[in-house]
């Protein structure tokens, strides 16, 4: 000791420990009370009406004169007062130490605080590090701190261990919390003890913005240590102090002491901010199906506002020195910008698959342990960035998308894509959101026809790309291939175990024909229905199998997605209706025939009036998105190409090209184990190429009767691959095990490997070598001329012509290229066949009134598109109601000397309006009802489950 | 079930056994290659026709519709603003002579009287600068019109330009020459008033050609656009009649037979020079010209070639054929001191029909239309319909494939028209006709190649649907 050191003043030590119903913990409490190395000079005990024998313990360590006893209702502040009103002044320089019945101080915590406490005299209040109560290397806090809407940040990770990282020296905090918490006597009743308007939760804080504000200093020891149980906020016992839950309580206890606290500027912007924030996560909890989290978060905030003159009392009591020394407490409050990186982690870790809620806003809270992936824990303290890009399912989802982009080099950068069975994309969100929620279609010739559902989700897609439909559907049609192959890997998570396995399933899958096909003719449907039959396969089975919570939540969430799959492409519902129907019979289990009456009560709920539509012309239901044209079916599709899970049509590999994938599929029949899997497995095949047989010899004519072809067995040559793939991946794990055999097993494995990834890399070779052909191309040439469309401001229509394969074809536009979905709308047959014999007419030549006919529809301009017909330009010229605004050998352009007479629109129908209303409403429930909810029941069940043995693991 | 499932083969055979039969049902029910049917043009009868006449004054102009139509109808003639005559009986020739300093006539036809109309007018002058007989078909408006014949050195050629629209035209009008494509000093396009006709001096455009191919074409609007040259010296004067759009392929039909010159005029109206291969249709059969069956014209510019010892003072038809498209007419002169002129030009086959309007055959007048087949054998019906009286029955007419077929009309007192009508199987007709009369100081005559009938339209077959908007 030298002589610089300061003169040593007297410490005296009153510990007082405040029990209420804590006998689980008090025990070992008072032991580590007792121990202490520097033994407390008094020691108090308050029991605040325990019922399990918490007093009893007290007397036993303590003796009857050192324990008082308070009713039930006491809140902790208003016991620490008692004892101190009873209590007479110690000697020197006297510390209160409080104590919870749930905290127990480590042997020298007490020493090393009040050494703290000599190395800074103006240290009025000293709090030691506090670690977790089971698991005992866990840091609970190091002080805490708050941000300005009451928010509790302890500036920790989750379940950050103590390995000594913060123990570098005392630091300053806003405030250090009440359990274990050393505080000189005189700051005690200079800023007047624990606030008894807050009996739980933020009273420490409050305590130590105050004292901050009175100007002495608030300090974590982090040598000091304490274990704490948190017993109250994790609800491990009842709370007496007051009646609500311990949320609410915490919530509005934060509110109240930001509010109370902070100077009246600051106080004004975090009013704001609170206002805002407290909708926001009353809305997030909605979401999160947690009705009470959110009632709460609600209630809590309405609990501060509703009594102003609380908060006003609360601040004049706290206006001296507030202003002062906002200045230096304002650096100890959370940052700003860290409301926004937690809402970024949040999200983070909802994607990481933990849950969706945080719970920062409590007291710590203990993430619960995740069932890790193997081999993927090794990588989990390594960055966002390696994480991401070692998992294979990244992995492969960047090499289908680089697979893709080079096969599709010739459509990228296209002005306009279309082609096949996609119209030319154009417009934007918004274009989209007229089309599906006008009541009548102005568009073409005008039709009150329902516009197919899925413009609705397509517009909802190009508003989240902000606004950019062409982006939405290169999106689910050029990326459809690395999309199935993500929605694969992930969707087989639970179900096949082995990454490899599901690197060769999930890639098998994103290349069968189906895919290539799919892109070469444009067809969106079967494009977006491709990506989400996996999610169809593994929400089936979650349904089916699924523990009972998660099963209903999965059933709707896969009558949602079937809802969307149904719009796009109708024949997904039958198909999973029969299969779905089947395995509710063959899986009897309790609410397994609910669930599957919710999973396909969805669809027709929410499609309709479309689907009503739709079922009068049931051809239709074999179609898709999209324009249905012959040129895109192979009408003599060969038996061999259906049973090899080709569909015929552009954009096909050579068949033999899935051979391997057929053999890999019947070998797994040998296997001996999961027998029964296999079979049903082989079942769904089976049924899926009997129905792709069924549908590619059925003729459908298309919606507005212009075509007539087979339908396209896409779809269900996609279900009867997920089937095969399902078999072979599931008998997967054999190989390795035939691997390890060694000898010719090693080498029959080896085989079966290489054939089973010839699929996979023959397809991607194929597709890239010869790149994607057929009709869709990325640049189709705008077909409405400029000259007619900048003259159809006032609705008038366009007649466009052209010559296709010797006949002459013709539609009616309306000033611009049809937006996605407006062709799959019907249109009357009254005013098509009126036009048509018009339009007949007028390209013979023959005079007459045709002309009158068009005007009288609409229609303003004709134009005749290239190759022009010189023929038909001919007999344009010589109509003498027809004036030639321009002709070339690209593009002709004639205007109706008459102006056009628009047919005015009817009136909407009131009823589309409201149905379009329920139809949100209904989206938004079912969204609700599948969307995954919080894990807070397992969280707060784990730490029961949670044995003794690790206690004994924890270093004392 | 189970026993099988769980055997490790049964799986197998089943599966295997499934997916066979699939296969079996997939082969069974395999459509059969079914040839697409070729959707056919269907005919229906024109409903409305306008047609002008370019300078009907002091001339004799016949109208008519042919028999067949049903239904209201009628046709107006009209002469700027003033109707001359309303027309509603099918089947009968109006047959005037207009008033002199007559602005272009309008024929316009709507329903009943549309199917078929013509008009034509004819002028004979037998002394004069204008001695001779000029006729032209009144042409409809459109938006491109071909012309070709002799150039200003050689006649005084007077466009005679019309809008009969409701619309403005903005005309263009383009010149070849023996020397390539002139370009004209007056500087390109003008226009004309709905209403509104035009007469320009060919001399005005471009000065010096020989012979010319002339293009009128509008970049909006419609025109109707005809020629008259009348040759320097009094060597006779005509209409040039409309030529059919450039082609690879064309067919000069109506050249008659007889002395006198016969003067091949090819214009190619494409960046590089091109050889012309000819061939003539007699009713001998196809007749290689020989030595002169490659024409070699320049780019952009009108060669000529003399047929006249070519094809022997036989009626015949010349076939064309080159790599670009070409336009091309004949210019026939007739025998006698005093030579006479007369034009045919290329012509398109009348799959649906002809109809010529006015025709006479009085005193030593002769009218005779040449029908030429040049690929499979033709078969036409040719009916006459006279001023007044009774129509004649049809004639059925053969033509055998490549042979030219000359066919004397019918010696009828007053003027007639022509009706000549494909039979069934028929090949493709090309076909002219040709009126000439001996006069003092020699035959004048005029000639038209047999324009398709506005008698019927071919309607082609027409789908809605919105794949249009693709390629």
């Amino acid at each position: 000791m030298s002589i610089t050191d300061p003169p040593r003043t007297h410490h005296t030590v009153t510990a007082i420990v405040v029990s209420h119903d804590g006998a689980r913990w008090l025990g070992e409490t008072l032991e580590a009370l007792l121990k202490q190395t520097r033994p407390v000079d008094r020691v108090v005990g308050v029991d605040n009406g325990s019922r399990d024998g918490s007093a009893t313990l007290l007397t036993g360590s303590l003796g009857p004169n050192a324990v008082l006893t308070l009713p039930r209702s006491t809140g902790f502040g208003q016991a620490v007062a008692e004892v101190l009103d009873r209590l007479g002044p110690g000697g020197g320089q006297e510390w209160i130490w409080l104590l919870h019945d749930d905290c127990a101080p480590d042997a020298r915590a007490l020493q090393t605080l009040l050494w703290a406490a000599d190395q800074d005299p103006k240290a009025g209040v000293l709090g030691p590090k506090l670690r977790d109560w089971m698991d005992r290397r866990l840091l609970l806090e190091l002080g805490v701190t708050v941000d300005r809407t009451g928010r509790r940040d302890t500036g920790l990770e989750a379940r950050e261990f103590d390995q000594g990282q913060y123990d570098d020296g005392i630091k300053d905090v806003l405030s250090v919390s009440s359990a274990g918490m050393l505080i000189r006597r005189d700051v005690w009743d200079e800023v007047g003890g624990l606030d008894p308007a807050l009996p739980l939760f933020r009273d420490d804080l409050d305590l130590c913005w105050r004292v901050r504000a009175a100007g002495h200093r608030v300090q974590n020891v982090p040598s000091a240590v304490a274990w704490h149980a948190e017993a109250a906020t994790r609800r491990r016992r009842r709370i007496t102090a007051s009646g609500d839950h311990p949320r609410r309580l915490d919530r509005r206890n934060a509110i109240f002491v930001v509010m109370a606290n902070l100077p009246f500027r600051p106080l004004l912007w975090a009013l704001v901010r609170n206002l805002f924030g407290s909708i926001f996560r009353t809305v997030l909890f909605l979401v999160a199906k947690q009705p009470a989290n959110a009632m709460d978060e609600f209630a809590a905030f309405g609990s501060v506002f509703g009594h102003p003159t609380r908060i006003i009392r609360a601040r004049r009591a706290r206006a001296k020195g507030r202003k002062q020394s906002y200045a230096a407490i304002s650096r100890l409050l959370t940052p700003p910008g860290a409301g926004y990186r937690r809402l970024a982690d949040r999200a983070q870790s909802y994607l990481a698959g933990a849950g969706f809620v945080e719970s920062a806003g409590r007291h710590h809270l203990v993430a619960p342990t995740q069932q890790e992936e193997d081999g993927e824990e090794l990588l989990a303290d390594a960055g966002v960035l390696q994480r991401t890009f070692s998992n294979p399912g990244v992995l492969l989802f960047l090499a289908l998308a680089l697979v893709t982009l080079i096969a599709e080099r010739a459509l990228l950068g296209g002005a306009r894509m279309g082609g096949g069975a996609l119209v030319p994309v154009v417009g934007g969100a918004s274009d989209l959101w007229n089309l599906y929620t006008e009541g009548y279609h102005q568009t073409g010739l005008g039709s009150d026809g329902w516009a197919p559902p899925y413009v609705a989700v397509l517009a909802a897609l190009s508003t989240v790309l902000l606004g950019k439909t062409w982006l939405a559907v290169s999106l689910l049609l050029l990326g459809c291939v690395p999309l199935a192959g993500f929605s694969a890997y992930a969707a087989t998570r639970s179900l096949i175990s082995g990454r490899w396995t599901r690197v060769w399933l999930a890639s098998s899958y994103a290349l069968l024909p189906v895919a290539t096909g799919t892109i070469s003719a444009g067809r969106l449907g079967t494009a977006v229905v491709f990506v989400l039959l996996p999610v169809y396969a593994a929400l089936a089975t979650t349904v089916l199998a699924g523990e009972r919570r998660r099963a209903r939540r999965a059933a709707w969430g896969l009558g949602l997605l079937l809802a969307v799959g149904t719009a796009f492409a109708p024949l997904v519902y039958p198909l999973t209706a029969i299969l779905g129907a089947l395995a509710a019979l063959a899986f009897p289990r309790r609410g397994v025939v609910v669930s599957v009456v919710i999973a396909f009560g969805v669809p027709p709920a929410l499609l309709f009036p479309w689907l009503a539509q739709m079922v009068r012309n049931p051809g239709q239901l074999l179609l898709e998105a999209g324009l249905h044209q012959p040129g895109l079916v192979d009408p003599r599709l060969p038996a061999e190409s259906l049973l090899l899970l080709s569909p015929g049509g552009p954009g096909m590999p050579p068949l033999w090209v899935t051979g391997g994938l057929i053999a890999a599929c019947l070998g797994a029949l040998l296997m001996r184990r999961n027998r029964m899997i296999i079979a049903v497995g082989w079942g769904v095949a089976l049924f899926g190429v009997l129905v792709a047989i069924l549908v590619s010899r059925t003729p459908v004519t298309s919606l507005n009767g212009d075509a007539q072809a087979p339908a396209w067995p896409g779809v269900p040559l996609a279900f009867a691959a997920t089937g095969m793939l399902m078999v072979a991946a599931l008998t997967a794990h054999r190989i390795a095990e035939f691997y390890a055999a060694g000898g010719t097993r090693r080498i029959a494995a080896l085989a079966v490997v290489l054939v089973a990834f010839s699929t996979p890399l023959l397809a991607a070779g194929m597709w890239i070598t010869k790149g994607v052909e057929g009709p869709i191309s990325g640049t189709v040439r705008e077909v409405v001329p400029a000259l007619a469309a900048v003259n159809s401001a006032g609705g008038e229509r366009t007649l466009i012509l052209r010559a296709k394969q010797g006949a002459l074809t013709f539609t009616v536009l309306r000033g611009r290229t049809p937006v996605v979905g407006e062709a799959d709308i019907p249109v009357p047959d009254g005013p098509r066949e009126q036009v048509r014999i018009a339009v007949a007419g007028l390209v013979s030549g023959r005079g007459g009134d045709d002309a009158r006919v068009l005007v009288t529809h609409g229609v303003q301009y004709v134009v005749m598109t290239a190759p022009v017909d010189p023929e038909i330009s001919h007999a344009l010229d010589s109509q003498p109601a027809l004036a030639r605004m321009s002709l070339s050998r690209t593009v002709g352009v004639w205007r109706l000397v008459q102006p056009a007479t628009l047919p005015p629109a009817p009136p909407d129908d009131p009823w589309h309006s409201r149905w379009l209303l329920a139809q949100a409403l209904m989206v938004l429930v079912v969204s609700v009802l599948a969307a995954p909810g919080s894990r807070t029941e397992t969280d707060e069940q784990a730490p029961q489950d949670r044995s003794e043995p690790v206690r004994e693991l924890a270093t004392r | 079930m189970k026993s099988l499932i769980e055997n490790r083969f049964g799986l197998l055979v089943l599966v295997l056994v499934a997916l066979l039969a699939l296969y079996g049902v997939a082969f069974a029910t395999q459509p059969k290659a079914v040839a697409m049917p070729v959707p056919k043009a269907q005919k229906v009868p024109v409903a409305s026709v306008t047609a002008v006449c370019p300078d009907p004054g002091d001339t004799d102009v016949g109208v008519v519709t042919p028999p067949g139509g049903q239904g209201p109808g009628a046709t107006t003639l009209d002469a700027k603003g003033k109707t001359l005559a309303t027309l509603d009986t099918p089947g009968n020739l109006w047959h005037e002579k207009i008033p002199a300093k007559s602005p272009p006539l309008v024929v316009t036809a709507t329903g009943s009287m549309a199917a078929g109309l013509e008009a034509a007018q004819t002028r004979e002058e037998t002394a004069g600068a204008q001695r001779g007989l000029a006729g032209v078909r009144c042409a409809e408006p459109v938006a491109s019109t071909w012309l070709i014949g002799p150039g200003p050195s050689a006649a005084d050629v007077t466009l005679h330009l019309t809008n009969a629209d409701l619309a403005p035209a903005i005309v263009e009008i383009m010149v070849y020459s023996g020397e390539g494509p002139v370009v004209g000093d007056s500087g390109g396009a003008f226009t004309i008033k709905p209403g509104e006709s035009r007469t320009i001096d060919v001399r005005d455009l471009a000065s010096s050609p020989l012979v010319m191919a002339v293009e009128v074409r509008t970049s909006s609007g419609r025109v109707t656009a005809a020629a008259r040259a009348v040759m320097n010296n009094g060597r006779g004067v005509d209409w040039l009649p409309v030529s059919a759009p450039p082609a690879t392929r064309v067919v000069v039909p109506g050249i008659p037979g007889g002395g006198g010159k016969r003067e091949l005029l090819v214009a190619s109206i494409s960046e590089a020079d091109t050889l012309v291969e000819v061939k003539a249709l007699t009713p001998d059969g196809t007749y290689a010209l020989k030595g002169r069956e490659l024409v070699e014209v320049p780019a952009g510019s009108v060669a000529t070639l003399d047929l006249s010892s070519g094809i022997g003072g036989q009626p015949s038809a010349l076939v064309l054929t080159s790599d670009t498209p070409i336009v091309a007419g004949v210019s026939v002169t007739g025998t006698g001191a005093r030579s006479e002129v007369a034009f045919t030009a290329g012509a398109t086959p009348i799959d649906l029909g002809s109809v010529v309007a006015d025709n006479r055959t009085g005193g030593k007048k002769s009218s005779r239309l040449l029908l030429t087949a040049p690929e499979a054998a033709g078969k036409v019906n040719v009916q006459v319909v006279p001023r007044k009286g009774e129509a004649p029955p049809p004639v059925e007419v053969n033509i055998a494939a490549s042979r030219t077929r000359e066919i004397k009309l019918p010696k009828m007192g007053d003027a007639f028209s022509v009706v000549v009508l494909p039979l069934p199987g028929s090949g493709p007709v090309y076909g002219g006709r040709v009126m000439d009369e001996p006069v003092k100081g020699g035959l004048v005559l005029t000639a038209q190649p047999l324009a398709p009938a506005r008698l019927w339209a071919l309607v082609p077959p027409i789908t809605e649907s919105v794949a249009t908007v693709l390629p």
